[in-house]
């Protein structure tokens, strides 16, 4: 492919990328295309000269990749954020000034052109295309098999308010409801006891049923503290529980 | 033949390293297509069986995985070596290959990160897509921040296409892998000027036990790998060409991916340097003896201290935490090798302990340093005997011989715990140095008698590649299975993820939190938050250590009130089984290590008792704790 056409398509290639709607797998093939061209213009700027086929794949593949973590530092370094846009037109610029480069070289010394890549290209691309379509039919055939089932768990959380809770709560004569949550993935259906406990005593406790792979928020009322020195607080489900510290209106 | 196109009519060029012919008729093409489809579609089929057994623990996986990897395997090296394969069929073959060996991994891990360093790349490509910034410390690998070749490549080409993280990493991984097997090609190209020597290279080079799993993973060394070998083709060539603007330009292209292989992976860019060091040294040393040109030596030189230049500056301006990273783990090897060799010969570590890996894959492994060996020994005969090729590819040969002769020390490394790590990740090295001596010598066997020679070589090569496999990787980074605790690829069960993604939803992201290494890869990675997992100036194991009636010590207190430490992660399972790579929370904790738990669960659970950790969160094994430092000292009822 002479230079002018390379370059034509390594910015079609990136206008498709900057700006185009995302189609992912489509622009993961331009994406690839775009680096391999990018690199292919490396290799014309600074080798010059005609080399093997399967080298200059190699080569070209190999540079085209490494232009991103150098431009990803080049932008980190003049503090411009690393975003999409950026990166392709910071890829735009570097396709200008090795295309530049390389039409003055190719003005001095001629161009190399090898009959044999695209046929080696072709060698690469087939079987690369192949063995990346028997890949996906068996992650897609593994995928689709039955697999044992993960562990289920059930998890209680202080949620709401609650879940911001830093320190020793200052609860009022009238008593406190907290909001706890409840979850449950891969167990059965089964009731447990919610039980609360302020300090040693057994507040409450009353079943609670906890439907399977559902999450909901359960209000739990618990009763001032006596007095107003710290007092655990303990809001239990079976073997879950959480702990957090409260003081009634009183004094400590 | 090459072309050169100037304004007009093409002339032809000085004639470039000669290519085997294309193959004169189709027929061998399309048998090869068509062995190799139906073989790779049995393969696949065999490694997602293999993937089933692991699953089920039926314990055929072993099996099943290596009669599908062999089915493939074994009839491309077939078309490899065959003689009368044309230049693009084993190019051709040499793709197929690459990407089937990718195929383990990609059933491993098909959606999402599961070996420890791929939680800390991928956490970090995902920084830089939310965030914009490079260069940002890494909470699981405390150094992986200051290479982001592959992380900022893989986040370029997310943001570029769309597609997730994973995804991108995969793309980039494949095509590295690919990039690997060709590089070694062109590179064993360069130095023999023949196909056939250069296919059996490759997949010698295969067969070392990073290959099918360790360099194919989502860390730095997948990539940096592709490099160094690219890098290698780029200085011979820069070596061999002509004097003038060929041998700058090559030169330039030299300096830039040894740039980026710097950037990309520390010790791939000290082993580069190493390499090239090793081709300055016989460069230098046959340059005294008046074989080499001079410009073949300053050549190497120039680009060597270029490289080194490069090295030192990055580690030193860049990412100078570096040495403290890698510093400890070669000092413990070197002190447990001392402990080995002394009176008690402590200090080692039994390899295959508790594997459940079946005794072939055992006595292969140790087969396998056996052919290597042998491989070696025969290639010395082999260069002293023929001294054959220009000044270039002697030096290269030479030089890969140095290179190959490294792995037999690596094996002393591989007998101590600190230094297994740094033992297996010099093989991917030091192989390369083993392939490009070797193939050779293999040729010539073939050669002398195809039929039993081929046949030989052929059961050699599957016993080296389950030997090394094994020896290289754990059966849980290789299968899947039952959650196992203690196992980085098996501890993730979804109570985990779970209580992750809890606390990211409820509290938000980037909180300083205390955590056990398995905890810590989920909620430092999916959870986006920062946990530190312990250190010797920072133990923050004392945490869990403690006995309930204990109090914590006031400085552990003090730094992690100062720090804004915020959360602690308790996972229950410590008190109830052992970790399967014998780790709580690094490697050299505090913890005694037996096949008993390290911790009773009154070490765990107090802090349901403690008043200043709120228990915001308990799903069973799994426990989130709030720090409330200025309820420390205070009395509760």
């Amino acid at each position: 492919m002479t230079t002018p056409r390379l370059l034509a398509a390594a910015y079609a290639a990136l206008a498709v990328l900057a700006f185009a709607p995302r189609l992912p797998w489509l622009f993961a093939a331009v994406c690839v295309a775009a680096l391999v061209a990018l690199g292919e213009l490396w290799l014309r700027a600074l080798a010059g000269e005609a080399m093997p086929a399967v080298t200059r794949i190699g080569l070209a593949t190999a540079s085209g990749l490494v232009s991103l973590p150098f431009l990803a530092i080049t932008l980190h370094v003049t503090d411009i954020l690393i975003r999409p846009r950026t990166v392709a037109i910071g890829l735009a610029v570097l396709v200008t000034v090795l295309g530049v480069v390389v039409l003055l070289r190719e003005r001095a010394s001629g161009a190399a052109i090898d009959p044999r890549l695209p046929r080696t290209l072709a060698a690469v691309a087939v079987p690369g295309l192949v063995t990346l379509v028997a890949g996906f039919l068996a992650l897609q055939a593994y995928d689709r098999l039955p697999h044992p089932p993960e562990p289920g768990f059930t998890s209680l959380a202080l949620n709401g308010w609650a879940a911001g809770i830093e320190g020793p709560v200052a609860i009022p004569a009238r008593g406190v409801h907290v909001p706890v949550r409840v979850s449950s993935a891969g167990v059965p259906a089964r009731t447990q006891p919610l039980r609360v406990r302020v300090g040693a005593r057994l507040i409450s406790g009353r079943p609670l049923a906890v439907a399977p792979d559902t999450t909901r928020s359960v209000d739990v009322f618990v009763p001032a503290p006596p007095g107003g020195c710290p007092q655990r607080i303990e809001i239990s489900l079976g073997v879950t529980s959480t702990v957090f510290y409260g003081r009634g209106p009183g004094r400590c | 033949m090459i072309l050169t196109q100037q304004a007009g009519p093409a002339v032809a060029s000085p004639p470039e390293v000669a290519e085997a012919p294309a193959t004169a008729s189709r027929r061998p093409a399309v048998i090869c297509a068509a062995t190799l489809v139906v073989t790779g579609a049995a393969g696949a089929a065999l490694l997602v069986a293999a993937n089933r057994a692991a699953e089920w623990d039926t314990g055929q996986q072993f099996a099943f995985f290596w009669a599908g990897m062999l089915v493939f395997t074994l009839p491309a090296v077939y078309w490899l070596v065959r003689r009368g394969s044309g230049a693009r069929l084993r190019v051709a073959v040499l793709t197929a290959y690459a990407g089937f060996t990718y195929l383990p991994k990609l059933l491993r891990t098909p959606d999402g990160p599961l070996y420890h360093d791929e939680f800390a790349h991928w956490r970090q490509a995902r920084d830089i897509l939310l965030d914009g910034r490079l260069f940002e410390q890494n909470p699981i690998v405390k150094v992986v921040g200051d290479f982001p070749g592959l992380h900022s490549m893989v986040a370029s080409v997310s943001g570029l296409t769309g597609v997730s993280i994973w995804h991108a990493a995969l793309l980039v991984l494949i095509v590295a892998h690919l990039l690997v097997v060709l590089g070694v090609f062109v590179l064993a190209e360069e130095i023999w000027h023949d196909a056939r020597v250069a296919a059996v290279a490759t997949i010698i080079y295969s067969l070392n036990s990073s290959f099918l799993f360790f360099d194919t993973q989502f860390g730095y060394e997948s990539l940096a790998i592709p490099l160094l070998v690219w890098t290698l083709v780029a200085l011979h060539r820069a070596m061999r060409g002509p004097a003038g603007r060929a041998r700058l330009g090559w030169s330039a292209l030299t300096v830039m991916l040894s740039a980026a292989t710097i950037a990309t992976h520390h010790l791939t860019a000290l082993g580069l340097l190493g390499v090239m060091l090793i081709l300055c040294a016989v460069a230098t040393a046959r340059a005294l003896r008046r074989i080499n040109p001079r410009a073949v030596t300053w050549t190497a030189w120039a680009l060597t201290v270029a490289a080194a230049v490069l090295v030192v500056a990055y580690l030193w301006v860049v990412a100078p935490r570096t040495a403290g990273y890698l510093d400890p783990y070669l000092a413990r090897a070197l002190d447990q090798i001392a402990g080995m060799a002394g009176e008690g010969g402590g200090g080692g570590r039994t390899l295959f302990r508790e594997s459940i890996a079946p005794w072939w894959e055992r006595a292969a492994a140790f087969g396998a340093q056996g052919v290597a060996g042998i491989g070696m020994l025969a290639a010395a005969l082999w260069l002293r005997k023929r001294r054959e090729g220009d000044a270039v590819s002697r030096n290269g040969a030479l030089g890969m011989f140095v290179l190959g002769s490294l792995y037999f020390p690596a094996a002393l490394l591989i007998l101590t715990p600190s230094g297994a790590e740094g033992a297996r990740r010099s093989w991917a090295f030091s192989y390369l140095g083993i392939a490009l001596v070797v193939a050779p010598v293999v040729v010539w066997l073939l050669d002398r008698k195809p039929f039993y020679s081929g046949t030989a070589l052929l059961a050699v090569c599957a016993v080296v590649m389950v030997g090394n496999t094994a020896a290289g990787m754990n059966p849980s980074y290789r299968f899947p299975g039952p959650p196992v605790f203690g196992s980085d690829t098996r501890s993730a069960i979804p109570e985990v993820s779970a209580a992750s993604a809890w606390l990211r939803s409820t509290q938000g992201r980037d909180l300083r939190i205390v955590a056990d290494r398995y905890s810590g890869l989920i909620f430092g990675s999916f959870g986006g938050q920062r946990p530190v997992t312990g250190s010797v100036t920072f133990p923050t194991y004392d945490l869990y250590l403690a006995q309930p009636d204990r109090q914590i010590s006031p400085r552990l207190i003090e730094q992690l009130s100062s720090w804004r430490f915020t959360y602690l992660i308790v996972d229950r399972r410590m008190a109830r089984e052992v970790p399967e790579i014998q780790i709580y929370f690094e490697t050299n904790e505090p913890v005694p290590h037996s096949d008993k738990p390290a911790f009773t669960l009154g070490q765990l659970t107090k802090f349901d008792r403690t008043p200043w950790t709120i228990k915001v969160y308990d799903s069973g094994n799994i426990a989130i704790y709030r720090f409330d430092f200025a309820s420390l000292g205070k009395a509760a009822r």
